[in-house]
């Protein structure tokens, strides 16, 4: 069994003159919870769209190394005179008959709706319709689960179930996950591919994403009374990217953090005015990310 | 729970069954119905000016329940096949079943169900008419009325297999339904040509009253046809769908 169960090569997705996906290559390990991330009109729906079978790729080949396959669309919508039993049953019989039936009260009870089993879909709302998508993604034991933003309309309680299920999910399927909520990502993906504008600009893992992401390494330098002078000498070094002051704060960032660590120190002694701390600006997963996709 | 019961419930949760049912019926009581009563309707009416209606006969019974459940009923049946087959119109429920499962096992029960409920209403409504008009006049003639009612469902199943063609060429129900009202009306204009009229499906109507009234069975050209375009129409709708991006 290859240890990859999605493996895309250089997918081109053209809609007439817009280019949605442009020469996308990535891998997605088997058993692992993987991230689409980036900026609405990135192409993560085309990329999952195309993956589940919905549209063409122009160019470009890929493999989805799995029998059954669970996809849950952004806004799921059923016949409004189904019941949330029945919807859930017709995608276990379509996807796995040899599941049983059983099955369905199970997924239901985990998605919070077994409640409501018996009532008519048509009453639900977007958060229930988003539950529904899911139970209706995985009773059939999919090896491959694609979700497109599996937890957008929740509110906070319903998405903390959600991204638990797709974390109980990993080893046992693969999940392509895409959202634009990077607190979701940073919860439950093991590997992210960050999406911008059609291009794939990042591939790895969330930690490699903060710490290598981008080359620009910065310090606060935290000083008593007024910094102008400060912020003139160092602007007047070459290996200087950026200076920047807020309040008594000085940020101050090179495009080698080992350059910055080096010359910051002896630059500081040069300067005439009272240091109070000095210490390097941790990076947030969604600097990092604005930082890529900007 | 599967696709066949999807489609039974379609048309008896949404009321679909019913409304068909109720038009076939209401014509099949009202044909019989005027074609006898019509003088004495007309006279009390009338005012005292005298109109011409032709005397009640089991022949004209049957020629008003098709004449007037067929107008409505095509329509009907256009809009009730569209809900199904056009199934992208929704794109979201659209994907719910086409990650699922392949476009042909999508259309086989919603071409079946649908020609069964339209065929079944239409025969009803037929047998109906046939009924009333017996007790009412006379006994219209039986084989004709059989092989007429016969060759007006197969014009039923023409007309579910224009619908499904429609579906795979637009993304909505009105316009699959609108297209396809368009299309049949269309044929009949084009049937004014005499040379044309008898390779024609909508040339199986007129076969109705025709038979019912005695006349020669001479529709095998457009039972032919009927046949074969509905073939077509079925096959094409699910390769064009298979191919459809969603």
């Amino acid at each position: 069994m290859a240890r990859t169960a999605v493996d895309v090569h250089d997918i081109t997705k053209r809609y007439g003159e817009t280019v949605a996906l442009d020469d996308v290559t990535l891998s997605v390990g088997r058993g692992s919870v993987y991230g689409l991330v980036g900026p609405n009109g990135a192409g993560k729906t085309t990329l999952l769209g195309i993956l589940s079978g919905l549209r063409a790729q122009s160019s470009g080949t890929f493999d989805v190394d799995a029998t059954r396959i669970g996809v849950l669309p952004d806004t799921p919508r059923f016949d409004s005179w189904l019941t949330a039993r029945e919807v859930v049953d017709l995608s276990r019989v379509l996807v796995a008959p040899d599941v049983a039936e059983m099955s369905v009260d199970a997924v239901l009870k985990q998605t919070g709706l077994l409640s409501v089993a018996h009532r008519k879909v048509g009453g639900f709302s977007r958060g229930m319709l988003q539950r529904l998508g899911l139970a209706a993604a995985v009773v059939g034991e999919p090896e491959v689960l694609l979700l497109d933003e599996p937890a957008a309309a929740l509110d906070p309680a319903g998405r903390r179930e959600v991204l638990d299920m797709v974390s109980a999910l990993r080893g046992a399927s693969t999940v392509v996950f895409s959202s634009h909520i990077l607190d979701d990502v940073q919860q439950v993906c093991d590997t992210v591919g960050i999406l911008k504008q059609g291009q794939l600009v990042y591939e790895g893992t969330l930690d490699q994403l903060v710490r290598n992401a981008g080359h620009e390494a910065a310090y606060a330098i935290r000083i008593r009374g007024e910094g102008a002078q400060l912020v003139d000498l160092l602007k007047s070094y070459g290996w200087v990217s950026r200076v920047s002051i807020e309040s008594e704060v000085i940020t101050v960032a090179a495009a080698s953090g080992a350059v910055l660590e080096r010359e910051l120190v002896r630059a500081l002694g040069r300067a005439d005015v009272p240091i109070v701390s000095v210490g390097p600006v941790e990076r947030s997963l969604e600097d990092v990310f604005l930082e890529v996709t900007q | 729970m599967n696709l066949w019961r999807l489609e039974y419930l379609r048309l008896v949760r949404t009321y679909r069954v019913w409304i068909l049912l109720g038009i076939f019926g209401f014509f099949a009581i009202v044909g019989p119905a005027t074609a006898k009563y019509l003088p004495e309707i007309v006279e009390r009416l009338g005012g005292g000016v005298e109109v011409a209606v032709p005397p009640a006969s089991p022949e004209l019974a049957m020629a008003q329940y098709l004449g007037n459940a067929l107008q409505i009923g095509i329509l009907a049946i256009a809009f009730v096949a569209a809900s199904s087959l056009a199934f992208d119109a929704n794109v979201e429920m659209s994907t719910f079943l086409r990650t699922r499962t392949s476009v042909a096992k999508i259309l086989e029960p919603r071409y079946v169900v649908n020609i069964l409920v339209a065929v079944a209403s239409f025969l009803i409504g037929s047998a109906l008419a046939f009924v009333l008009s017996a007790l009412l006049i006379d006994t219209p003639r039986i084989g004709g009325t059989v092989i007429g009612s016969l060759l007006v469902a197969l014009y039923l199943c023409f007309a579910i297999a224009v619908t499904g063609l429609f579906a795979s060429l637009v993304r909505s129900v009105p316009g699959t339904a609108l297209l396809t009202i368009g299309a049949l009306i269309a044929l009949s204009i084009v049937g004014l040509i005499p040379a044309v009229r008898p390779w024609l499906p909508t040339d199986l109507v007129g076969a109705y009253d025709a038979l019912i009234a005695g006349g020669d069975f001479v529709y095998w050209r457009a039972v032919a046809s009927a046949v074969v375009l509905s073939a077509g129409a079925i096959t094409f709708s699910v390769y064009r769908m298979d191919r459809r991006e969603v």
